[in-house]
């Protein structure tokens, strides 16, 4: 489980105005893991996935793919190297239809056709192969952010950011994306979740990063994040304390 | 595209092969279809920046100005045949859409528009100012040496038709193919989300780029059909915003913005409709025919507000008895 890092970020800091978002973040995520990111609202858990897609530009710092140098690239080459993300507050291309969405993931590494096809395995693998031809603007939230992940993984990424992909699901719809996330894992792919839910996010992920108001506050694995004492300040209450 | 579609196609296609059999080949009505091809071809180009992208450019006169002086200057000076001075001049325009996209690619909604419509002003501007070179605001004569393909140069206006429907057929057929490219994909996600499909790998920059090009060359092309139609232009015309920039994006958001029948749907109605306000009103009572002809544009787009083409998908719909 523990390979060689595949994403370093060293001193990743930005600014907005006179709010520090990020201040000198720096950890490593290994290849293949399962990495939680936690923190209260407004620790800067979504800056940080932006960051690292190249939406937000850094002020300082370096993030490292695969020993690539992408803090200042463009977000689609970015994706081209081999890193993507989902969007929190769920960004679909609307009026076109569901397999159309991936698709657009898809034309990346393959022509149009190529990409129909591809498509429609991603649907397939989030369970929604039966709603291909929907308009995404139609869909309710937890379909829109599973096709989200679909149109992501269209991206054959090495490391994919999920946002939130969890949030409004019910329990059958959970576990149906934890398997997911699981085999996904299987097959070599690094995972960064973003999640509410902290019993998913401790029973799911291999290690966890917790940051507090733009700043790195701890890492390690669900056991050790849950006993450690800043973050149980931080961030989750009694629950886990005892 | 389905049968039903492809066979109306054909249909149409033949009946406009056919059509000048019925018409005078001097006549006015043959000219007024010719305009209709013409701009129908014109606002097609324009399609693929306004609707592909949902770039809302007020200024592709620049693009069609500069192809009817670069053509007629090429002609008047070297005497270079206009087919060669036309590809010279979508060459042109290639390179000027590529000019002003670079800096307008980041602008959205109204602004991207009145960006557009400032530099299709600054054409017009220079274009009269420099005498020297376009001949002012006296405007430019198509030397008169008919018949010569060579020279695209006829005294009747049949040959003039045939072209612009070949005009109009081809410039169709190079939106269709883009829509359904990767392009057309692409242009499809940055007009939704730009951020969310930059992050899935679309350069967003370099698909604005393509699609601005591809317009601004086709439209400086159709330019040089226009100067050879008409024999004569001057800046106004060529480069105006009322007669080109704006007319090209009514012409569209009347017939269907994005859709392929658009535009063509879009001329039918709005130029035999101009020209029937002039010719049955401009006698009467001074401006009546400019206010008729808004007022009926008005109406058709509240009736229609996704054009005239959204017509059509609803009257499917309700033939297959779906919801």
């Amino acid at each position: 489980m523990t390979g060689d890092p595949i994403l370093s970020l060293r001193g990743v800091s930005k600014r907005f105005g006179g709010l520090q978002a990020l201040g000198d973040v720096t950890f490593d995520v290994r290849r293949g893991e399962i990495l939680g990111l936690i923190g209260p609202n407004g620790a800067g858990k979504t800056t940080l996935f932006s960051a690292l897609v190249g939406l937000h530009r850094i002020d300082a710092g370096s993030i490292l793919l695969d020993g690539r140098e992408i803090a200042r690239a463009a977000p689609h080459r970015v994706a081209a190297l081999g890193l993507t993300k989902t969007f929190q507050n769920v960004a679909l291309f609307a009026d076109a239809s569901v397999l159309d969405n991936v698709l657009i993931g898809g034309l990346l590494r393959r022509d149009v056709a190529g990409a129909r096809a591809f498509a429609g395995e991603c649907l397939a693998r989030v369970g929604l192969a039966g709603i291909a031809e929907k308009k995404a603007g139609d869909l309710s939230f937890p379909e829109r952010a599973r096709v989200e992940v679909a149109r992501a993984l269209a991206t054959e990424p090495k490391v994919l950011l999920l946002d939130e992909v969890m949030a409004a699901l019910n329990h059958a719809e959970t576990a149906e994306i934890v398997a997911l996330l699981r085999q996904l894992r299987g097959e070599g792919l690094t995972l960064i979740i973003v999640e509410h839910h902290m019993k998913t996010v401790m029973a799911l992920c291999d290690r966890i990063v917790a940051l507090s108001f733009g700043r790195l506050l701890a890492t390690g694995s669900p056991a050790e994040i849950a006993r450690h004492p800043d973050v149980v300040a931080a961030y989750l209450g009694r629950e886990y304390v005892g | 595209m389905n049968r039903p579609l492809a066979l109306a196609a054909v249909l149409a296609l033949l009946a406009a092969l056919a059509l000048p059999l019925g018409l005078d080949p001097q006549g006015y009505a043959i000219r007024v279809v010719t305009l209709v091809f013409l701009f129908g071809a014109m606002a097609q180009s324009w399609n693929v920046v306004g609707g592909l992208a949902n770039q809302m450019s007020l200024g592709h006169a620049a693009f069609f100005g500069l192809g009817a002086y670069t053509s007629t200057l090429l002609l008047v000076h070297f005497g270079l045949s206009p087919w060669l001075g036309m590809l010279a001049g979508g060459v042109l325009g290639g390179a000027a859409a590529a000019l002003i996209s670079l800096p307008t690619m980041r602008l959205s909604g109204h602004y991207f528009a009145l960006a557009t419509l400032a530099f299709g002003e600054v054409m017009r501007v220079v274009a009269n100012s420099w005498s020297g070179l376009t001949g002012g605001p006296v405007g430019l004569s198509v030397p008169f040496a008919p018949d010569s393909l060579w020279l695209f140069n006829f005294k009747a206006t049949l040959p003039h038709y045939y072209i612009a429907l070949a005009a109009l057929c081809l410039v169709t057929a190079v939106f269709v193919a883009i829509k359904r490219s990767a392009l057309g994909y692409r242009l499809r996600a940055v007009r939704e989300n730009g951020d969310a499909a930059e992050v899935v790998g679309v350069n967003t920059a370099r698909t604005k780029l393509i699609a601005a090009v591809v317009s601004g060359a086709l439209m400086a092309m159709l330019g040089t059909l226009f100067a050879q139609l008409n024999f004569f232009f001057d800046p106004d015309t060529v480069f105006g915003a009322a007669p080109v920039s704006i007319r090209v994006a009514l012409i569209a958001i009347v017939g269907g913005v994005g859709t392929a029948i658009g535009p063509i749907l879009g001329a039918l109605v709005i130029i035999p409709l101009e020209e029937a306000a002039n010719l049955f009103l401009s006698s009467q009572v001074a401006g009546l025919s400019g206010f008729a002809y808004g007022l009926i544009l008005i109406a058709v787009i509240l009736v229609q507000p996704h054009g005239l083409a959204s017509l059509g998908r609803r009257w499917g719909r309700g033939r297959r008895g779906a919801p």
